[in-house]
């Protein structure tokens, strides 16, 4: 044998030794090469099989297709030509220089394949957990960590409502047409990826891509409903009552708004319009009571459905009822109160944020057909929020009620198969559910089963059926579809009147000078008072819904004489001109009380204007609470200290403003936090510091004309009975003090920058592939509320000027790329953080793109279509 | 014997093999590399560099697209591992791939001597 390696001979790796001699004459080949066995099986089994939460380290780790692929396909080409299959005719995509794809194609059908292909390209992965979210198959890509999720998911039914909708529509129809072309398109650009191509999540997850279906369109739209279901919360409503009784929480939870700025103006009135009130005594909870509070509020956590307004996300302890943490903004003003003599519109909807963002941009042209410009929801072939050359609309989440719950008599309480229902048993339908993990492995099996009602829940209440718009009869994709090719208003309001769910206060102006506003929606009569706000007997039908509201009575507002609109998910109609039930659970009045205080001030409003109080840093409420301190103060006379003086001083003078920088913020925000938790300390179960609800702040402003009211009482001192100014007095006291203990004894130093900030979070919440931490302008009440953790916030911002042409300026919270590494993952983070726009670029042909403006061009030819 | 252009040539077939067909390749090109030279003990050495080479290569032209240190600083945090330590495992693993296949094509090869 000869051996080598002992010296140089010519190159350095000739030059590489062996193993120590010594060692390798006293170890046998058979254990090293054993040992070399060891190591490669160990290799390989990590390198093929998942281990624990860990992907499969080969196909991980590959630099040629694994995660560090990633970077390689991290930006568009400046020019590419690929054949997209069941084209009639070669497509040209333009992307700007903000990363938005123009399509510019000759059919609809076509625009909508391009727009599914750009779509997978960019947010695939996105697109897929949406699916999978509503459809209940998390786990099989996630683990089964997620299977509670994808349990209640199924549970809930938007899967076979989607897919009754998607079934529903006539096998002609153009809408089935757009959309299959549209599924198509996804379906193409995952069978040419690569490994290289994919998102790096399905890396990370050890995971492929889903075969897209067409009714995961309606998937995504339910997923909508999901999210902006703000169910009027009869189980927290009931929970309440069980506490302290049904006139007090009548009183603190009611069903009108009792600070009216309502979304259809009032002719003739010129100031948010302040409703009397009176705050009846809570009762003293006994066990019992507490006992049946708590098993309410359990079967609230149960079945909740999404963001209702205090529970987002569930992890804020204490959340005050209607500060917003979904709080979404419109208005519009005619030609006559714009300076141009044009119809401006503004939309800044409220949405949890995420990167990738909810939203993507796109411009779909069809000439002759269409011309359109807006946001797209990943998986639909849609522009919910847009304009096109001559309409522009937005939305703001209504907030009605349109769920509804039954408690239902079973035949058994732990499996049953029948309810009752006038006296006779029936059927319940059934089915059985098989829930899988990875590698289809089985993790659980439920019977799910459905009243006449909707989906069957079990709760510590009992069986509750429920039933919710969402899952019934609509023609959403349709209504949207058609509504992009509106030429003016009343055409725009004609298309959406198929639209059912989830109900939204529809904002439109257009170039002939229109602006209007719908609440749209599907909204139910209920038999007796019409009121939806507690749980029904299920077992007699004479509780179930009777019909539909008409367009007609849909809260609307067109052309109005005051020459702007607003809406900001506030109590539709004042009930002094129409007190239909729509719902109860209205956010506080302090956005629509700004933006029309705004409006009401300013004849001439510009787009730059309009930009400017998207992020307006003042808030409504606040001269509310200051005032109520500073008679506190003053009626304390000689009791107050000096530091309470000082306190007082430091509150005075703050500006009013939530910008980052902002001190006196900082005092304000610590004295209402302490106000809420002493007002509203009858609401926790005795014993205990969680409340079970937080009054809206209206109720705590409403209150302050109270001044001797029980309400005011704090349950922690005995032998006392405080009143206002004394809460007042001591929460500004307690501030104070809590502030200098977080911030510092100096007030100069305290920034808000640092108590608010914004969280925008990947989708499976990764750490590296979020930004945390963003210094925004916002504060409880201003039009860009913050509830504290900041993960919800704008989700789209833009502003339009309806003139010729149609000229406008957005921004989201994101990038237009779904990849982490890509320069256009969280492009605009910056833009939105500031609260400033871009302007939007509106091309009328592929050509009218170039230069600086022109970042990549893609064609998409046909079959047979030629080269370029 | 001249190792240069073996380890030149490895490191070629593990890049284009990985780019074209795999990550599995890394063993598959370590395991006949130490077959044939399975007289030269360093074999299972320069096949780990090789692999690793080769990988790092293939770091490098990723890294067209967008910078590849992005990749590691996201994909690090998001695995909880940490930028530096995603990169040395992505440089270690074909090492130890090559190295342990070459090793244990070169003890078979011997043994059946």
């Amino acid at each position: 044998m000869r051996e080598t390696g002992q010296g140089a001979q010519g190159s350095p790796f000739d030059a590489v030794p062996s193993l120590p001699r010594a060692l390798r004459s006293e170890v046998p080949r058979a254990i090293s090469g054993s040992i070399a066995a060891i190591a490669l099986a160990g290799a390989l089994y990590v390198g093929f099989m998942p281990t624990g939460p860990v992907p499969a380290l080969g196909p991980l780790l590959d630099p040629a297709h694994g995660v560090w692929a990633a970077a390689r396909v991290a930006e568009l080409p400046r020019e590419q030509s690929l054949v997209l299959e069941g084209l009639s005719a070669p497509v040209e995509v333009r992307y700007d220089d903000r990363g938005v794809p123009h399509i510019f194609a000759t059919t609809e059908r076509d625009a909508m394949r391009a727009l599914g292909w750009v779509h997978a390209r960019d947010r695939l992965f996105q697109m897929e957990l949406t699916v999978r979210k509503v459809a209940g198959t998390l786990a099989e890509v996630a683990g089964p960590d997620l299977l509670p999720v994808d349990r209640q998911s199924r549970e809930r039914g938007l899967a076979q409502a989607a897919e009754a909708k998607w079934n529903a529509l006539p096998s002609d129809s153009r809408i089935r047409d757009v959309v299959v072309a549209y599924v198509e398109g996804i379906n193409q650009w995952v069978r040419d990826a690569g490994a290289q191509d994919l998102p790096v999540e399905y890396k990370l997850l050890g995971a492929s891509p889903r075969v897209f279906q067409s009714q995961d369109v309606y998937y995504m739209l339910a997923e909508m409903s999901q999210t902006l279901a703000w169910q009027s919360d009869e189980l927290e409503r009931r929970a309440i009552e069980a506490l302290i009784g049904e006139a007090a929480t009548a009183a603190l939870f009611p069903i009108e708004a009792p600070i009216q700025e309502p979304i259809q103006p009032v002719p003739g009135r010129t100031a948010p319009r302040y409703a009397a009130m009176k705050f009846p005594a809570p009762h003293v909870p006994g066990a019992g009571a507490v006992a049946a509070a708590r098993r309410a509020d359990d079967t609230r956590r149960r079945v909740a459905l999404g963001p209702s307004m205090s529970h987002a996300a569930g992890a804020l302890e204490n959340p005050t009822r209607g500060e917003a943490v979904v709080g979404s903004n419109n208005w519009a003003v005619a030609p006559a109160r714009s300076a141009s003599g044009h119809a401006l519109l503004s939309g800044d909807p409220h949405l949890s944020l995420s990167l990738p963002s909810i939203w993507y941009e796109v411009h779909i042209v069809v000439p002759g057909e269409m011309d359109v410009y807006g946001v797209t929801l990943p998986m639909t072939p849609t522009i919910p929020i847009g304009f096109n050359r001559d309409v522009a609309w937005t939305a703001t989440n209504t907030g009605a009620d349109v769920t509804d719950f039954y408690l239902e008599v079973v035949d058994d309480s732990t499996s049953p198969t029948t309810y009752r229902l006038d006296g006779e048993w029936k059927a319940l339908e059934q089915r059985v559910e098989v829930f899988r993990g990875r590698g289809g492995v089985v993790l659980a099996t439920d019977t799910l089963r459905r009243t006449h009602r909707g989906p069957l829940l079990r709760t510590s209440e009992g069986w509750l059926s429920l039933r919710w718009t969402a899952l019934e009869a609509g023609d959403e994709a349709n209504a949207f579809r058609n509504a992009a090719r509106a030429t003016n208003a009343e055409e725009w309001y004609r298309a959406m009147e198929p639209y059912k769910a989830p109900a939204q206060n529809f904002l439109v102006a257009d170039r002939e000078g229109a602006i209007g506003i719908r609440s749209t929606g599907r909204y139910p009569i209920r038999p007796g008072d019409g009121r939806g706000d507690r749980i029904f007997d299920g077992s007699t039908s004479k509780v179930d819904w009777l019909g539909d509201w008409p367009v007609a009575r849909y809260p609307q507002s067109l052309r109005p004489a005051q020459g702007y609109l607003a809406s900001n998910n506030q109590q539709p109609i004042d009930p002094m001109v129409r007190s239909d039930y729509l719902g109860w659970d209205w956010p506080t009045p302090w956005r629509a009380m700004r933006i029309n205080e705004i409006l009401r001030a300013d004849a001439a409003m510009t787009p730059e204007k309009m930009r400017l109080a998207q992020t307006d840093p003042r808030s409504a409420l606040t001269e509310h609470v200051r005032g109520a301190v500073r008679a506190a103060v003053a009626a304390r006379g000689a009791e107050a200290t000096s530091a309470d003086g000082e306190a007082l001083a430091f509150l005075d003078a703050w500006d009013g403003r939530f910008d980052s920088e902002s001190k006196g913020a900082v005092l304000y925000n610590a004295v209402l936090q302490e106000l809420t938790r002493r007002t509203w300390d009858e609401l926790a179960p005795p014993g205990e510091r969680q409340r079970l609800a937080t009054p809206n702040t209206m109720m705590l402003v409403r209150l302050f004309d109270d001044p001797a009211s029980v309400w005011w009482d704090d349950r922690a001192t005995t032998g006392v009975r405080e009143g206002r100014d004394q809460i007042l007095f001591a929460s500004l006291h307690a501030a104070w003090e809590s502030a200098r203990s977080r911030f510092g004894n100096d007030p100069r130093a305290w920034r808000w920058g640092s108590e608010r900030m914004a969280s925008v979070k990947h989708l499976l919440q990764l750490p590296g592939f979020g930004r945390e931490s963003l210094q925004v302008q916002s504060g409880p009440g201003t039009l860009s509320p913050n509830d504290g953790r900041g993960t919800h916030g704008a989700s789209w911002r833009f502003v339009v000027e309806l003139g010729d042409p149609v000229v406008a300026w957005g921004t989201y919270p994101g990038g237009q790329s779904g990849n982490p590494v890509s320069s256009r993952y969280a492009d605009r983070l910056e833009l939105w953080r500031t609260g400033a726009l871009a302007p939007l670029r509106l091309p009328r042909s592929a050509a009218d793109l170039s230069g600086a403006q022109l970042r990549s061009a893609l064609t998409l030819r046909p079959i047979g279509g030629g080269a370029r | 014997m001249k190792r240069a252009p073996w380890f030149a040539g490895a490191v070629v077939a593990i890049a284009l093999g990985t780019w074209l067909v795999g990550w599995w390749i890394t063993p598959v090109v370590g395991a006949a590399w130490g077959w044939v030279k399975r007289a030269d003990p360093a074999t299972p050495l320069l096949a780990g560099l090789a692999g690793m080479v080769a990988w790092g290569l293939l770091l490098i032209i990723s890294a067209s697209g967008a910078p590849a240190g992005s990749v590691g600083v996201a994909v690090g945090q998001a695995m909880r591992v940490g930028p530096g330590a995603l990169l040395a495992l992505t440089l270690a693993y074909p090492g130890l791939l090559a190295a342990s296949a070459a090793a244990l094509a070169r003890a078979a090869g011997r043994r059946g001597r």
